[in-house]
């Protein structure tokens, strides 16, 4: 299921002149455009980490613990004498990869969720929409805490926590663009036309409901990456030797009286990555909400 | 007067419909709350027997728990004693769960009820005022630091606090709480940077929303022929603006009440408050469920209260529905 | 500064105190717990007279269970030494036994032994501390269904009263070791009368013959006892009562201290110590513990069924740089599972695992492993825990052992580690030790002890070097038995010990007469509080 979705999001991003569109939309959005510059330096850096960091982020110097910045050290050097910077580059991967594991969990569950609330209608939806309801009354974080805890603690089972919190969000809109689209005209004339109800999901009624999707998920991604920081913190996330921003955080903290700039830099950087995921995301809405925009 | 008895019986049947749509989500509630006792692996009876434990020790806990029912049946008698105010004992300490949550849950409240507040009284004018400037530096200057406010993550932001506010100027205390119901003003002092770390959010939250209703609402042709009549544009704000946003700003206030109690589980941790949020980490850590179900039930209950008072709010005071 | 005084208005209201009388400050100058060095010069604070206050202390965890026969955590004994007073007690330094309770107690013969009480002591709710009162305790220990301490006293067949003031126990087995073992838990003498009004358990009425009464017990925040005024004989405690503030992260613990919020914050980490001796007006108490960290081997398990992998584990790893990185230089490298300065250390079995990665290699190319092991580990989710683990996958690394750390809560660790499942080659974790080494030797290491996870039976010759280390009253005879338990266990590299914790206390420039002890587990019995 998940990999039509995927697909079908493809399929909205290949529709001939979209790629310019996107570009022209860049180009009158300067906001948006140094969001994306700054997400894809990130991104980059984060993936191409292990052979562009100046340093192995697991090495470690006891010789010189908790150092302040250097010519060798940009950001200096951590409670085991390893380089901060190249552990922020390491760990962005991480971070970043729980971000898109709870918003892909999100989606995988929310959309058909939402999907079939919408396009089924009667008793089926007022029962998913009561379960999203229910869900959406969940203190996020502390449903996300009470599950990892449940199923063992772990960057990828906190992270399908935090994904599983997430998705009402995504069933909820899901299922609002669904029934407005169910309404629409073309709709009821494919169905005329005797095409299976499946088939009118995934090729009418997903690609007009997905854009809301896009936006909510690029907005999710900057929640997500908080998430993340908070369990990590809590200790629910990443396990040795591995390394991400919130368990940067966590650990510049038990440093804090002594040495508080270990906390500044992972703290730091989840901001600037959640800003640029928030701006994206509000840049995208404004494009393609349509009653902001004309077209659509 | 006929359009207005007819929109209060709307709003009564609107009013009744909402408490209806309460109830099951309450009963779904408690039912998630319950299965989360069955996602932990292993068999619970044999974690409650504790070490060297014989196999006819672990039967008899599986007896003495009711364990050894069906599952329903187990949901059905914790969903009774829960509704006559039994949520059990921790496995490890023995507190009652009541006692924990009405413990617990005041300073959780507090501090939550502290940054929501906070968030209203400065994330309202910040927001009027980014408005009625819109487009000048001040507004982008709100706006940006209204940016960061929804993205720094509020337990580091707690973090920095504590190292310049409490350890660096000593303006307010590192760590502990002091339980409104035993000295208010104690309490308040104490809550003051874990509510401050927390309200970031809240404050952006309003502030963009408050300013980008504002000006949508400045921006339509009604309130242009207003300017163009001569009124001042305060009271303009005012009677078409504020009033109009209100019904919006409650309930943007309401999911914030969500977040932010949500959010106290990590400051709290920060703090070292004794609040709601530690009890339920500290007892998914060491597998206490039945403290984690009491208490996560408890928030839940909450914010479905909340969430129900803030639409029959939004229902009574909402002006579109009397126009209707 | 308005807040202080705020802070001082809870504190008069939530102790019952009425100062002391200055009877029974001589009488606590006096205290035979003091044990000299336990008060500092007398004059700076006797004066202070009536105004002793509370002690606001920061406590590392949630009591398990107030009960002592009930609770199950290593944790729990600094709350339970102020309310229970054990039959046995034991010298600060070298944890040798001590007359508590029990006045003396003599093995008439091997099987046999005789406890005298000491006359006039009474519980909190004043019922008398006599011989009736110690055969209930004692039995309850070792018979109840819930006692946790019933493997403590095993050895026990019956116990008798011989006296008003007399307990006889006759034991299955020789076993020397009971003294101290009722300095612990199992000493800990608890109100028959309470038991019986609570139907048997005490986990949160606590009564007991401590210098503390319990006062008040929120989970997860704080315990509070109040000075008991019967104390008995002459050691009157100080201070009108003790505030336990449980604050589980350390850093956030020493910052209440440094912030006003306590007065002595305990189980503080080694890197705090550079800023406890920072603060003029914080002063530290650092001392070894025989608390040890240690990496537990599941020897059912391949390759860790093979004698030479297990000390290549040994060789590979670099204590002195393990405890400068973890613990900022505040520990005792562990060569074995007793700290030097306890009366049974062995120097021998101490010299067997110096550093050394090539000697590693070499055995596990020996044992059959040229290209080195992976290895499935454990161990807990606390930063702390996890900068260990950061620390040895780095010095295994070197030698030729890969593999990645699983981490999860203590409780599920634990529990999957030595309990049913078996999962896992080794387990990052700690003994905390106990007051007599033989029951930290059978605890770990005899075929049926949980904490055996492979239940892999021992070396040959440990049982009976075990028996013999129970069965003298001679501490010579007892220490060479148990050096050669020591030697086979290591010998066999059936564990590898890391380092000792060291004690570390901060407490502000109020506090008095605290001191630490090598059990690791404070006692504040001998503190005051000036100004």
């Amino acid at each position: 299921m998940n990999t039509s979705t995927v697909n079908d999001i493809a399929e909205v991003w290949d529709e001939p002149g979209l790629g310019r569109r996107a570009l022209n939309w860049l180009r009158g959005d300067p906001r948006a455009a140094f969001s994306l510059v700054v997400l894809v330096v990130i991104l980059g850096a984060a993936l191409l980490a292990p052979w562009l960091a100046p340093h192995d982020p697991t090495a470690q110097n006891f010789d010189r613990m908790l150092n302040g910045p250097s010519a060798e050290h940009w950001l200096g050097t951590d409670d085991l004498g390893r380089d901060v910077f190249s552990r922020l580059m390491h760990g962005g991967a991480n971070s970043l990869y729980a971000a898109l594991l709870a918003v892909a969990v999100a989606l995988v569950i929310g959309v058909p969720l939402g999907l079939i609330a919408g396009f089924a209608g009667g008793w089926t939806d007022t029962l998913i929409s009561r379960v999203i309801d229910t869900f959406l009354s969940f203190p996020a974080i502390i449903l996300a805490v009470a599950v990892t805890g449940a199923m063992g603690i772990g960057l990828t089972n906190a992270m399908f926590s935090v994904g599983l919190v997430f998705a009402p969000q995504i069933a909820r809109l899901i299922r609002a663009r669904t029934l407005v689209v169910r309404r629409e005209l073309y709709v009821d004339a494919a169905r005329c036309f005797g095409a299976s109800p499946l088939r009118l999901l995934w090729r009418h009624v997903l690609p007009n409901a997905i854009q809301p999707v896009i936006v909510q998920s690029t907005l999710l991604l900057a929640v997500a990456l908080l998430a993340e920081a908070s369990l990590s913190f809590l200790g629910l996330g990443v396990q040795p030797p591995d390394v991400s921003w919130g368990a940067m955080i966590a650990r510049g903290y038990m440093y804090m009286s002594i040495v508080p700039e270990q906390m500044y830099a992972p703290g730091v950087i989840i901001m600037i990555t959640a800003v640029a995921f928030n701006a994206l995301g509000e840049s995208l809405r404004a494009a393609l909400d349509p009653t902001i925009k004309g077209h659509s | 007067m006929a359009t207005a008895v007819k929109a209060n019986r709307v709003k009564q049947k609107m009013v009744v419909s909402r408490l209806l749509q309460a109830l099951p989500i309450l009963v779904l509630a408690t039912f998630i709350v319950f299965s989360l006792m069955q996602l932990i692996p292993g068999d619970v009876a044999v974690t409650l027997a504790g070490e060297n434990a014989s196999a006819e020790r672990i039967a008899q806990i599986r007896e003495a728990y009711g364990l050894n029912q069906p599952f329903l049946a187990q949901y059905g008698d914790w969903l009774w004693r829960a509704v006559q105010g039994d949520l059990g004992a921790s496995l490890l300490s023995g507190e009652p769960v009541a006692q924990t949550i009405a413990r617990t849950f005041p300073n959780t409240l507090m501090i939550a009820v502290y940054a929501v507040l906070l968030s209203v009284l400065v994330g309202v004018p910040l927001g009027i005022l980014a408005a009625t400037r819109s487009g000048s530096p001040l507004d982008s200057g709100i706006m940006g630091a209204a940016s960061l406010g929804v993205a720094v993550p509020n337990f580091w932001f707690g973090m920095i606090l504590v190292l310049y506010l409490a350890l660096t100027f000593k303006l307010f205390p590192a760590t502990g709480f002091v339980s409104p119901r035993e000295d208010f003003s104690a309490a308040l002092w104490y809550a003051t940077l874990p509510a401050l770390a927390l309200c970031t959010n809240g404050i952006a939250e309003i502030a963009r929303q408050l300013r980008s209703s504002l000006v949508e609402i400045q921006s339509s042709q009604h309130v242009r022929t207003l300017h163009a009549k001569g009124l001042s544009p305060a009271r303009i704000l005012w009677k078409h603006g504020l009033k109009n946003v209100s019904v919006n700003l409650l309930t943007v206030v309401g999911l914030l009440f969500n977040k932010i109690l949500a959010a106290t589980v990590v400051v709290e941790a920060v703090f070292a408050i004794p609040g709601i949020g530690s009890s339920i980490v500290n007892a998914v850590l060491q597998g206490d469920f039945p403290v984690v179900q009491g208490a996560v039930l408890a928030m839940v209950v909450t914010v479905i209260l909340v969430n129900l008072f803030t639409d029959l709010a939004c229902t009574v005071l909402d002006p579109r529905i009397s126009e209707a | 500064m308005k807040k202080q005084n705020r802070d001082q208005q809870k504190t008069e209201l939530t102790v019952n105190g009425n100062g002391v009388s200055r009877r029974a400050f001589m009488g606590y100058l006096s205290g035979a717990l003091a044990a000299g060095t336990l008060i500092g010069p007398t004059g700076s604070w006797a004066q202070s007279g009536g105004k002793t206050g509370l002690l606001r202390v920061g406590a590392n965890a949630n009591p398990s269970s107030l009960d002592p026969a009930t609770g199950g955590s290593g944790s729990d004994h600094v709350f339970l030494y102020t309310i229970y007073d054990t039959l046995v007690a034991w010298d600060f330094d070298t944890l040798k036994a001590e007359p508590g309770l029990a006045e003396r107690w003599r093995f008439t013969d091997p099987k046999t032994l005789v406890l005298t009480l000491k006359k006039g002591v009474r519980f909190h709710d004043g019922s008398a501390l006599n011989a009736e009162a110690v055969k209930i305790n004692l039995d309850r220990n070792r018979g109840a269904e819930f006692s946790n301490i019933r493997a403590d006293l095993a050895s026990v067949d019956n116990v008798t009263v011989t006296g008003d003031h007399e307990v006889t126990l006759a034991l299955k087995n020789p076993d020397t070791a009971l003294p101290l073992i009722l300095s612990d838990r199992a000493g800990m003498m608890v109100s028959p009368a309470a038991l019986e009004k609570h139907g048997g358990r005490v986990d949160r009425d606590p009564v007991g013959a401590g210098f503390m009464r319990f006062a008040n017990w929120a989970d997860g925040s704080e315990v509070v006892v109040s000075r008991f005024d019967d104390y008995h004989g002459k050691d009157r405690p100080a201070l009108e009562g003790i505030e336990f503030k449980i604050i589980t992260d350390s850093a956030t613990r020493l910052r209440a201290v440094m912030s006003g919020q306590a007065d002595l914050a305990y189980h503080l980490d080694g890197r705090q110590k550079p800023l406890v001796e920072k603060m003029p007006t914080l002063s530290g108490s650092v001392s070894s513990t025989i608390y040890v960290y240690q990496l537990y081997m599941n020897m059912s398990r391949k390759p860790m069924d093979d004698v030479r992998v297990r000390q290549a584990i040994n060789h590979a790893i670099d204590r002195d740089a393990f405890i400068r990185a973890t613990m900022a230089g505040a520990g005792e490298p562990a060569y074995m599972n007793l700290p030097e300065s306890h009366w049974a250390f062995d120097k021998q079995t101490a010299g067997l695992y110096p550093h050394d990665p090539e000697k590693a290699k070499a055995l596990l190319a020996e044992a059959g492993y040229p290209d080195g092991i992976e290895l499935d580990l454990r161990g807990y989710n606390d930063q702390s825990s996890v900068q260990m683990q950061e620390v040895l996958l780095a010095q295994f690394a070197k030698a030729g052992i890969r593999g990645r750390f699983r981490t999860g809560t203590i409780a599920d660790m634990s529990a999957s580690y030595f309990g049913q499942e078996k999962t896992g080659d080794m387990l990052l974790s700690a003994w905390t030790g106990r007051p007599d080494p033989s029951l930290s030797y059978s605890l770990m290491y005899t075929e049926d002890a949980y904490f055996n996870a492979g239940s892999v039976a021992p070396p040959d010759g440990f049982n009976e070097a075990l028996l013999a280390s129970r069965s003298s009253d001679d501490l010579d005879q007892r220490k060479a038995a148990l050096a050669k338990v020591q030697r086979l266990v290591m010998g066999n590299a059936l564990v590898a010990p890391l380092a000792f914790r060291q004690s570390i206390v901060a407490s502000n420039d109020k506090v008095t007469g605290y001191r630490n002890n090598l059990l690791g587990k404070p006692k504040f019995n001998g503190v005051s509080l000036k100004g």
